[in-house]
């Protein structure tokens, strides 16, 4: 398990993804704190039009409970789609390039090898998070926006650290579909429509019962209308998150691999 | 009676309507080299994909080193070594971060294995360019790195010689066969008959997923066939005199073929019988079988 591992994090390390990753991620903190700019001055965001409307969107005040419920909400979004393709990159590489037929027949199990995928999915997906809450910090405090308190500042970050958890979980079955469908399109296929189910399924008022909407919801980022989702949302998504890294696992260990 | 490196009963694998391979029985000893042998698409790499537990068989069983093969059972790869259809690498890592990656995944540990298998594959010069950069040849040779790393007792090799230069394969031929001296069993695939010749023991004939043949290459020599192959000018003449001194001749691309004993046996005789008649014949040749014409008789193209 030790050496797939290491295999594993070297494989990740020399790909040039996860840079785009965290390029990704500087973007969502950066493009925060530019509304956050504008919204300290109302006038400039009125005269720069449509950039000020959107950033009023996020609640309209620049101040830390505003920027750091921001980040929430961009990372159950963007978050669903980076660390998707994350998963993608890490299993449907395997079929895409056809390394996968040198995975299957070795000492090492095939389902230490995809436990270590996807042990190395959730700490590159971690270190895109407190990159993200590093970020938001560094660039909170150069802004000099109000509203820092102990308890502000461990409400945002929590939250934050709690929709990346569950965006992580409910990634797991992009990474079967990969698997599954051989390749990174069918992971991408699945990975859009659970975006946009997740948005559709929140617009109609079932998001509370619908996972991949869980996160958001919980980030606030659909409205304060729309229900919070309790510990049954959580369970979904934890639920989802098993199913698809089990599904993976017994994919890779049952399936007829004749490609 | 010993247990068989590779034992494969009635083994069969079916998608859908399609009959992929069809009760194929497999048996290889220690320190043989087996050759599969077949046409694009007869079967011989969904063979080797069950024998390494990669395809499970709809019907029939496998057992690889005395172990049977099953989902789930992996200790036994420790000591086989394979290379499936087109060899494949990580392409960012180097060819030397790629037999690393190998040996990590086989729990080799330290350097030295990764750094005698490049020198003995003769890959030194290529050791740190990235393995995306490699040539066919190359690349086949990092593919068959992978599979000798750890000096394995078993090795399944799919068409081992692709993409190489001629001395490449002859190198991989001199290899193969200094690994047999050392007890180690090769079943491997090839196209490439001539090489299959000079290498296997023992070959196996596969066409439409059966296997139609087995023989020894000992025995090749008596599975061969010899054909005294006459041409001539005057075709008709030829087959009338030929006829009437007792032969049968069969029309090849514009001349005959005898295969009957007394022509083999006396060639001189048929070319008195063509010369008297006042048609000689202007060449004349006893021709024999090599393994392609064995092969392409056995599969009936």
């Amino acid at each position: 398990m030790i050496g797939a591992l290491a295999t594993e994090f070297l494989k990740a390390r020399r790909s040039r993804v996860p840079l785009v990753t965290v390029f990704a991620f500087t973007v969502v903190a950066l493009v925060g704190g530019l509304f956050m700019f504008i919204l300290k001055d109302p006038d400039r965001a009125r005269e720069l039009g449509l950039i000020g409307t959107k950033a009023a969107l996020v609640g309209g005040t620049a101040d830390w409970p505003t920027y750091l419920a921001f980040l929430a909400q961009a990372s159950a979004i963007g978050g669903m789609i980076v660390f998707g393709l994350v998963e993608i990159w890490v299993f449907g590489r395997e079929f895409s390039q056809h390394t996968a037929k040198d995975l299957l027949a070795l000492p090492t199990s095939r389902v230490s090898i995809v436990a270590a995928k996807f042990g190395v999915v959730v700490v590159w997906c971690l270190v895109l998070a407190v990159q993200l809450l590093v970020l938001g910090l560094v660039i909170g405090t150069v802004l000099g926006l109000p509203g820092w308190s102990a308890p502000v500042l461990a409400t945002g970050l929590g939250r934050i650290a709690g929709v990346a958890a569950m965006t992580v979980l409910l990634t797991t079955p992009v990474a079967f579909a990969a698997c599954a469908g051989r390749g990174y399109l069918p992971g991408v296929g699945m990975m859009i429509a659970a975006v946009f189910c997740a948005q559709i399924i929140a617009a109609l008022g079932y998001g509370q019962y619908f996972p991949w909407s869980v996160p958001a919801l919980f980030s606030g980022l659909a409205g304060p209308d729309q229900p919070v989702p309790g510990p049954f949302g959580v369970l979904l998504v934890i639920l989802v998150g098993v199913a698809g890294a089990m599904g993976t696992a017994l994919w890779w260990r049952q399936a007829d691999h004749d490609r | 009676m010993t247990t068989p490196v590779i034992d494969a009963r009635g083994v069969t694998k079916r998608y859908g309507e399609v009959t992929a391979v069809d009760e194929v029985s497999l048996r290889i000893e220690a320190g043989e080299i087996y050759a599969l042998l077949g046409l694009n698409g007869a079967g011989k790499t969904t063979t080797i994909r069950m024998l390494l537990g990669m395809v499970r068989p709809t019907s029939g069983g496998v057992a690889v080193l005395g172990a049977a093969v099953r989902p789930g059972m992996h200790e036994v790869w420790r000591r086989v070594g394979y290379l499936v259809e087109t060899p494949t690498a990580y392409p960012e890592l180097t060819v030397s971060e790629n037999l690393a990656v190998a040996a990590r995944l086989r729990g080799l540990r330290g350097r030295r294995h990764v750094e005698d298998v490049i020198a003995r594959l003769r890959l030194d010069t290529y050791a740190h360019r990235r393995a995306g950069t490699l040539s066919l040849g190359n690349a086949q040779r990092l593919g068959l790195a992978k599979a000798l790393l750890h000096k394995p007792d078993l090795l399944i090799l799919d068409e081992p010689a692709n993409g190489l230069d001629p001395a490449g394969v002859a190198e991989i031929r001199d290899l193969l066969l200094e690994l047999q001296q050392q007890g180690v069993t090769v079943l491997l695939s090839s196209h490439i008959l001539t090489e299959v010749a000079r290498l296997a023991s023992r070959i196996g004939v596969i066409h439409d997923g059966r296997l139609v043949r087995e023989i020894a290459a000992d025995d090749l020599a008596e599975h061969e066939r010899q054909r005294l192959s006459i041409s001539v000018r005057d075709h008709a003449r030829a087959r009338t005199t030929l006829q009437a001194a007792g032969f049968w001749p069969d029309s090849v691309n514009g001349g005959f073929e005898l295969t009957d004993p007394r022509a083999l046996r006396e060639p001189e005789a048929v070319v008195a019988v063509l010369a008297a008649a006042g048609c000689p014949p202007h060449r004349v040749v006893v021709e024999q079988d090599d393994l392609e014409t064995f092969f392409l008789r056995v599969v009936g193209s």
